[in-house]
């Protein structure tokens, strides 16, 4: 008995002192790497992001649709759209036929490393890109440009191919230090991959991968310097992870799917930012699949999905039907005879004229091959996965089989040619160039560019025609015939522009909505200006 | 404390889940209830039943394709139309709660299967070879137990991703260890008996005395062990889905939809969470009594040692 | 009682063999699960270099290819490359985490304290509510309480852990907004005591809560069994008040088998610290083993499967060492 009452007391108290042991050894905070000290000034911003960007590489497509917070182009947009010079000190010249063009640069404009913005940098940075062994990816945004020279010590001078009315719009990838790009070899091997050296407002300070990006202010910027001094950047690719850790108090924003920023706004008294996009979600079909390239298959599809539904239900509202790239959003440019209406009882026409005979279990077939295949999405994207199980079940009610697969894309990007995949792109400002990129046969195959292998002779004649229109009414209709010639044998089935949502703290100035393009994560958003943000007094 | 025991520290995790049930009173003590045993039986089977017979038959008898989506029902809650509500593509909860018991049991039996097929080959070797063979094969299981179940299941489909044979696999090579005990401890029992001796005395080699005496008699152990993994095998399935490591987002499984639960909760849409919750409680606690009872009636005495 | 240093020293000799075996076994069943690691991976079809490309390995060369391998220690057969790997564990090098792009030493280093800690008081409150309830249910055996206990505890079992992390997030974070529900600390304050104290209250009450009903199921079942144990029924017989015989007498027989069950139960509580810290985005290490799942870092996955067998072993040694020390019976029978 003795015993017992002190194995007893043997017992719980040593347990009790492990504990507390263990307890008080961790509650000593280690302040983690990387944590930001608080800042309730409004000099400090923290954000959530979705997504991670493999590197911070211009030439490899990073900030290529602007708002970088590194690089700057020779031109950006403004808030209106409008295209504003950036580096350049004015607008271009262009000589009368419209293939050599003057740009003339900004002076006093200082990098990130101390030196100063010159004719050799961006020469440097554009010869990079057109060099095919240095592999720059955006040399497919400038097909056109063919040569660039200095002009004395503060202009260049594009030479094109052929005459480009629009050609500044396509100047607006960010400007390499020339130090940097010495050496040769691919550009993918370059340190500035993940140690971004710019002109743009903020310079990095530290890239955690998978963890956060630090970015201080650029005192020397030449916009004037951010009154926002330090932005913390942390990855959190789970869209319940972050919209749980923003309603938290623990970031000042982070971008969100919409139904669930709604939700999140409400909570937590946060902003809830709307911002129109041009970010199209179209089910690319692979030519290569006998089913998916079957013209009543492609025709009927584009009549069974109810576009409007997928807006309404599954993107709470927030976006736009889409029947091809153009965005309801530049009005003058879009079509209105090449827009295709939810109509079941059509699609099921289409299909039974051309002999896809349903079967017992509701799906068709011709000649004894099935109407099925398969779509791919990115299983961690919760609007491309409900999308395709949205796609999927208009499908079936059309008797096609489509079979989901939720890949990575490490295992989505070999297998484009071959099945369908749920693709996203697009942006307001030229998108009859990316028209030209997704859907002309020249770029069949290329990454991300038309990766179905679509041709269409006609569709092909008019994307041609609007990228060497003289002037913008010739080119406006260009673009409206390039639509019609697609609808008319649709290669894709477009499903929405989506819209994107975000929550923010209302504790700065100097927001301004903006139509976006396609983008990931919280580069552009609210915070697209950030440089010209003031805290709230 | 045995010898073996204080070498591996392992033995008393004979049965590595939450699943087993208190331990049952000693027999003819004046506390304990015999009755509980025979009820947890009829409760559990019967449960059992009840639900397979759901999960095959709700999603046909509904009428409704469980992927369809309905663009104007988009997070409803619970009505007679949507008994459990509707998900935030427009499903019915009910439907694919239903279906998704169907595909989680499914995984479950063809793990609880492999486990028992791979714990039973490995317990009989280690049984009848023993030496320093049943030692290296023992500290081969002490190994697989060493590390979390559920830690070893995500590095498999971690390295194995994206099908479902990686989630079979993932939970079928990482429960098989207690079949393995079990089968050779009734190896090493039966190895004793006379009519074992009897048989290798009359001439009969050791493949033939383990396939016409051994393995006979260990069946009813494995069977056992089989279904007693059921309900680790569902939660296994479940976590690792819910964690976005198992089955495809689209399929229909009780983790995927708890899954996409996490989105609801914070939409305040609960009918999402807590009818699959409801039913993953009840598919276990059914399993669960079934095999509690099994058990106490196969090893009367077993249970109550173990817990000390 | 009557001579203490006979039966210590007899004790601490037990000890010492105890531990010694235990290492002596340990340590192989740890190379074990380091090989057995290896094997899956060289088997899976993945390449972990494809992780190091990303998006890029379509456009690089085979030659880059190579390099990028030498380079990782990615090069060679798989056991080329385990004897690299346990090389290199020797002297506390495990390797560069490909997806948080950090040595695996460095994120074990940031993380595991926010692991322990959680763990630790999420085992106080299982303790605390399995010791309560499962005497009280035990003392009062079939009345109303024991069959809250009982039925509450089957139901949770039933449960895997992230079911109650969503029903403590619907409540905490959209019903009744009093406690956050996710991280370390709020918007870029520091880590400080409050901070840290008030986020982690919800994830370690969740964790500690949903390893308690098999502790407290088990704590009522020996508390039964030893409340019929002889020395119980006489306690009783000399008429001592039924507190002190229940807490002196019975509770303490049943304790001892608790501590060892408590030490096997090490595992489940990883595994709900998996699920609960990525429920809350604890940053814990065992939330980095979802991630690094995700994004198939295999040198983290490997460290953090051996760390994981290492707690394992180490939790059920210490289980028997405080069992050997407390139980008078135990030095008999070793």
């Amino acid at each position: 008995m003795c015993c017992c009452v002190i194995a007893l007391r043997n017992t719980v108290v040593p347990l009790l002192a492990v504990v507390a042991v263990v307890t008080v050894g961790c509650a000593a905070p280690t302040p983690a790497p990387g944590e930001p000290t608080p800042a309730g000034d409004g000099t400090e911003l923290t954000l959530a992001d979705g997504y991670e960007p493999d590197d911070l590489n211009p030439l490899l497509g990073y900030g290529a649709e602007g708002a970088s917070k590194f690089y700057d182009g020779l031109y950006a947009r403004d808030g209106e759209r409008n295209l504003q010079p950036a580096l350049a000190a004015a607008e271009a010249t262009p000589s009368p036929d419209q293939r050599t063009w003057t740009v003339p640069l900004r002076r006093g404009v200082t990098f990130h490393d101390g030196s100063t913005l010159g004719p050799e940098d961006v020469v440097a940075t554009y010869r990079a890109v057109l060099d095919p062994d240095r592999a720059a990816t955006i040399r497919s945004t400038v097909p056109m440009l063919t040569a660039v020279e200095p002009v004395g010590t503060d202009a260049v001078r594009f030479e094109l191919a052929h005459p480009y009315g629009s050609f500044p719009a396509r100047l607006t990838s960010g400007i390499l230090p020339s130090e940097v790009l010495e050496g040769g070899g691919p550009v993918s091997d370059l340190p500035v991959n993940t140690r971004a050296v710019g002109t743009g407002p903020y310079s990095l300070e530290e890239w955690r991968r998978g963890d956060t990006m630090i970015m201080k202010a650029n005192e020397r910027y030449w916009g004037g310097a951010p009154a926002v001094k330090r932005v913390t950047v942390v990855f959190a690719t789970d869209d319940n992870t972050r919209a749980q850790r923003v309603a938290a108090g623990e970031f000042d924003g982070t971008v969100l799917p919409p139904a669930l920023a709604k939700a999140v706004a409400e909570q937590s008294g946060m902003e809830l930012r709307e911002h129109a996009s041009a970010d199209y979600r179209t089910i690319s079909l692979p030519f290569a699949d006998p089913v998916a390239a079957d013209p009543a298959i492609r025709a009927a599809l584009n009549r069974a999905v109810n576009r409007q539904g997928m807006v309404d239900a599954l993107l709470a509202g927030q976006g736009q039907p889409a029947f091809h790239p153009i965005p309801g959003v530049l009005p003058d440019q879009v079509e209105p005879a090449a827009e295709f209406t939810y109509d079941p009882a059509e699609a099921a026409r289409i299909l039974d004229e051309a002999g896809w005979v349903p079967g017992p279990d509701g799906v068709r077939a011709r000649d004894g091959r099935t109407a099925s295949f398969t779509l791919m999405y990115p299983a961690t994207d919760t609007i491309r996965r409900d999308l395709a199980q949205a796609f999927a079940s208009d499908a079936r009610a059309a008797g096609i089989d489509v079979r989901l697969e939720g890949l990575g894309w490490e295992a989505i990007e070999p297998r484009m040619g071959r099945d369908a995949l749920v693709l996203g792109g697009g942006d307001p400002f030229d998108p009859g160039f990316k028209s030209w990129q997704l859907l002309h046969s020249s770029n069949a195959a290329d990454g991300f560019n038309n990766p179905g292998s679509y041709a269409n002779p006609q569709v092909d004649a008019a994307l041609d025609a609007a990228l060497r229109a003289p002037d913008e009414a010739s080119r406006t209709e260009q673009i409206r015939a390039f639509q019609r010639a697609y609808a008319a044998d649709p290669g894709m089935v477009f499903l929405v522009f989506v819209g994107h949502s975000y929550v923010a703290q209302d504790r700065w100035d100097g927001y301004v909505p903006v139509v976006e393009p396609h983008t990931h994560g919280v580069t552009w958003g609210p915070w697209w200006n950030l440089e010209d943000w003031t805290p709230k007094p | 404390m045995s010898d073996s025991a204080l070498l591996t520290g392992t033995h008393h995790r004979r049965d590595p889940g939450p699943w087993r049930p208190a331990g049952r009173p000693r027999p003819g003590s004046p506390r304990g209830r015999r009755t509980s045993g025979r009820a947890r039986l009829l409760a559990g089977a019967s449960g059992l039943v009840v639900l397979v017979l759901a999960a095959v038959l709700v999603p046909r008898l509904g009428g409704l394709d469980e992927g369809a989506v309905d663009y104007t029902a988009i997070r409803l809650p619970p009505s007679a139309a949507h008994p459990f509500g509707t998900d935030s593509v427009g499903r019915d909860v009910l439907l694919r709660s239903f279906a998704g018991l169907w595909v989680s049991l499914q995984v479950a039996a063809a793990c609880a299967v492999l486990s028992t097929v791979i714990g039973t080959l490995f317990g009989a070797l280690s049984g009848l070879l023993g030496g320093w063979y049943d030692r290296l094969l023992m500290r081969v299981v002490d190994a697989v137990n060493a590390v979390p179940h559920l830690l070893l299941g995500i590095v498999i489909v971690a390295l194995y991703r994206g099908s479902v044979l990686a989630v079979i696999a993932s939970i079928g090579l990482t429960h098989w260890t207690t079949v393995a005990r079990v089968v050779r401890a009734e190896i090493l029992s039966l190895r004793g008996r006379p009519f074992v001796d009897a048989a290798i005395s009359g001439g009969a080699s050791r493949m033939r005395v383990l396939r016409r005496h051994l393995l006979p008699a260990v069946v009813p152990q494995a069977v056992l062990s089989a279904v007693l993994i059921l309900p680790h095998a569902v939660w296994h399935e479940t976590a690792l889905s819910f964690l976005g490591l198992g089955l495809p987002p689209h399929l229909a499984s009780l983790g995927t939809i708890l899954g996409e639960g996490r989105q609801a909760v914070l939409l305040g849409s609960w009918w999402i969470v807590v009818f699959p919750s409801l039913l993953l409680a009840a598919t276990t606690l059914c399993v669960a009594g079934v095999g509690a009872w099994w058990r106490d009636r196969t090893l009367p005495r077993r249970r109550s040692e173990q817990a000390l | 009682m009557t001579a203490p240093a006979l039966p210590d020293r007899r004790r601490g000799r037990a000890l010492a063999r105890l531990v010694g075996l235990r290492v002596l076994v340990g340590v192989p069943t740890v190379l074990l699960v380091a090989v057995a690691v290896f094997l899956l991976a060289a088997a899976s079809p993945f390449r972990p270099v494809y992780q190091y490309f990303g998006v890029g390995i379509f456009s690089a060369s085979d030659e880059d290819i190579a390099a990028a391998e030498r380079a990782l220690g990615l090069d060679g057969g798989v056991f080329d490359q385990l004897g690299r790997w346990l090389a290199g564990l020797l002297t506390g090098d495990l390797g560069q985490s490909l997806s948080m792009r950090q040595p695996v030493t460095q994120v074990i280093v940031e993380r595991l304290p926010w692991t322990l800690l959680l763990a630790g008081l999420a085992l106080l409150v299982s303790l605390v509510l399995a010791l309560t309830a499962g005497t009280v249910a035990a003392w009062r055996q079939g009345g109303w309480f024991d069959r809250v206990v009982t039925t509450v505890g089957h139901t949770l079992e039933g449960l895997p852990p992230f079911v109650l992390a969503l029903g403590a997030i619907a409540v905490f974070a959209v019903a009744w907004p009093v406690l956050p529900v996710a991280g370390l600390t709020d918007a870029g304050a520091a880590p400080t005591f409050a901070q840290v104290g008030r986020h982690v209250a919800l994830p370690a009450v969740v964790l500690g809560v949903s390893q308690t009903p098999w502790l407290v199921l088990h704590v009522r079942a020996s508390l039964i069994s030893a409340l019929d144990d002889d020395h119980v029924a006489g306690a009783r017989a000399r008429g001592l008040p039924e507190t002190v015989v229940v807490l002196r007498h019975a509770l303490p027989t049943a304790l001892l088998p608790f501590v060892t069950v408590l030490g096997n139960r090490l595992p489940e509580l990883v595994t709900g610290a998996v699920l609960v810290e990525t429920v809350f985005s604890w940053p814990g290490i065992a939330a980095a083993v979802v991630s690094a799942a995700l994004a198939v870092d295999f040198p983290l996955l490997a460290a953090l499967t051996l760390l994981s067998a290492i707690a394992v072993l180490a939790g059920s040694l210490v289980a028997d060492m405080t069992v050997l020390l407390l139980d008078p019976r135990v030095d008999a029978d070793v």
